[in-house]
């Protein structure tokens, strides 16, 4: 029954793994399913209203946005239509202006690269020319970033659920210019720094993994550049991804590390349990598939849980501290 | 149990990763499933300009698949693969990384200890031949000083598009003392054929490790020690 109830393909175009568990995927999405309309309706009664009060709305989006309000909502909360109005140039003037040969072949080598798996991206040629039509413009734009691997799959994802391009393009630099600056740029100073926060971090939250992490010898930069660089795309379940992102948009980058301590605590028996570098490596690998990232509901709430008090300004500080 | 747990295609072997290459299983194969008497275990690092082909490399050799597009790697994968050679078996731990210029401050991490790495480049394109140089070089400055490199010309399928002819890299090959073949992921020409070269390169006096410097190779050294009682499963699914 619950197998015949699921196509091989889930809400976001995704090709379900071969070992997708559709029996806990049912259980999940049978409560959830109640939860979306719950949420529909109670965004719905609010309206705009639901800008005025911050802490309502950051209690509201920390249980998930509605879909059909998100494109909105987070072109507000990131900033985004901010920098729309504030810039000199309009998207559609910027994407004229492609012209840097060298930027366009790179791209247009990621684009077929990019979710290869997603029916939206293989069937029809509109997401593939909408997602270089985001990437070339970002990258003439902002030369110092230009292109890096990673935005593709973090546009991917923005064009998916806001199906627009121009929104994408807004999101996107919002993102990398304001969310995580200096992550992308040739240096990557910025993914270093936060690298060495995590392991401060979860020096303080896990010593215990901590330990053990570091007896075995796994930098942190080998089980958890993905997690940053694409913000949990192509990490954690689309829906999961798209559940933190509304928090991102809102509470800033912050909330990275509080997915990733939640990750580890989550998986800390399995963590323990790796005795050498192979194992410890397929662990990271197999939180993407764990039942408690699938149910993203009880994710956002062990995220807000796990992670503790973890205050901007305790971030601001130890990224200070390790500033490249 | 280790292997067993993290045996990524440990099931296929390089028989079905090489599955078109029947003269090589010959070598690879042992009679009617004796103990192998030796374990090895490697560290192997894949290195190259964005789009070359690394992952798709691995995928052939670890899965016996091919994707057209295979998605760009971020960060690095990583990847297991046993074979047997002659009398021993060898695993591979296979770590595939991101081609991007920018992701360069990264990749040391990656090759520190490797006892292997295959440097890769896409044969219809001079400027990722250039870059596979650069990494050579990289490699022989400060890898360990007993890695066995090679160099793999890959997307060989595409020959009437080529740009790097095979003697010119083949004279690089042999001034810099690489291993060197052209592969084709998509049609599996010569993958599994490079790896168990670099495997018959490695050496294999069980202690060793390889010999590769840093605290990988040692603890992989003592674990191959006291490896043979989990060596069933792979031993058993490589050489059956």
């Amino acid at each position: 029954m619950a197998k015949s109830s699921y196509s091989k393909v889930d809400e976001y175009g995704f090709e379900r793994s071969e070992n997708f568990n559709y029996e806990s995927y049912d259980a999940f999405m049978s409560d959830y399913m109640r939860v979306l309309t719950r949420r529909a309706q109670r965004w719905n009664a609010l309206e705009n209203n639901i800008f005025r009060n911050t802490s309502v709305l950051k209690r509201f989006i920390r249980k998930g946005i509605p879909i059909d309000r998100r494109t909105d909502v987070w072109m507000r909360i990131s900033g985004a239509d901010k920098i729309k109005q504030n810039s000199q140039y309009s998207y559609s003037y910027m994407k004229k202006q492609i012209h840097n040969k060298a930027i366009i072949e790179t791209i247009k080598i990621d684009l077929p690269r990019t979710f290869p798996d997603n029916i939206y991206f293989i069937s029809n040629e509109a997401l593939p020319e909408m997602l270089f039509g985001v990437l070339a413009t970002f990258a003439h734009q902002n030369k110092e970033v230009g292109y890096c691997q990673g935005l593709n799959y973090i546009t991917g994802l923005l064009l998916l659920a806001t199906k627009d391009e121009e929104s994408s393009f807004w999101l996107l630099k919002a993102i990398v210019d304001q969310i995580l600056p200096q992550y992308y740029i040739s240096t990557m100073t910025g993914l270093l720094t936060d690298l060495d926060v995590l392991d401060d971090l979860i020096s303080k939250y896990e010593p215990v993994v901590s330990r053990h992490i570091k007896a075995i010898g796994m930098p942190w930069a080998m089980g958890t550049t993905k997690w940053f660089i694409c913000i949990f795309a192509e990490v954690l379940p689309t829906e999961t991804v798209y559940r933190i992102w509304d928090c991102l948009f809102y509470e800033g980058s912050k909330i990275i590390f509080r997915v990733a301590i939640t990750l580890i605590r989550l998986h800390k028996p399995e963590i323990l349990g790796a005795t050498e570098l192979g194992e410890l490596m397929m662990c990271f690998k197999a939180m993407r598939s764990s039942e408690a990232v699938i149910d993203c509901h009880q994710f956002m709430k062990d995220v807000f849980k796990l992670s503790g008090n973890l205050s901007k300004n305790s971030i601001q500080k130890l990224r200070e501290k390790y500033k490249k | 149990m280790s292997s067993g747990a993290s045996g990524g295609g440990g099931g296929g072997g390089a028989a079905s990763g090489g599955g078109n290459s029947n003269h090589q299983r010959g070598a690879a194969q042992r009679p009617n499933g004796q103990t192998q008497n030796k374990i090895c275990q490697f560290k192997l690092v894949l290195l190259g300009e964005s789009a070359v082909g690394k992952s798709s490399l691995v995928l052939r050799f670890v899965k016996g698949q091919f994707h057209e597009y295979q998605e760009s790697t971020i960060g690095a994968a990583f990847l297991t693969q046993t074979i047997c050679l002659d009398d021993t078996t060898v695993k591979f731990e296979i770590w595939d990384t991101a081609g991007q210029e920018r992701y360069h401050s990264l990749a040391p991490m990656y090759y520190r200890g490797a006892q292997a790495a295959i440097v890769v480049y896409d044969i219809t394109n001079q400027d990722t031949f250039g870059r596979a140089k650069t990494w050579v070089k990289e490699l022989q400055r400060q890898a360990s000083p007993t890695i066995v490199i090679a160099l793999a010309g890959n997307k060989q399928d595409l020959a009437n598009k080529r740009m790097v002819e095979y003697e010119e890299a083949q004279a690089y090959a042999d001034e810099n003392g690489l291993l060197f073949m052209e592969t084709s992921a998509k049609t599996a020409m010569n993958v599994s054929e490079i790896f168990l070269a670099i495997a018959r390169k490695l050496p294999k006096n069980d202690q060793s490790g390889g010999g590769g410097g840093g605290a990988g190779g040692s603890s992989q050294g003592r674990r191959l020690a006291e490896g043979d009682s989990g060596s069933r499963g792979p031993a058993g699914a490589c050489c059956k």
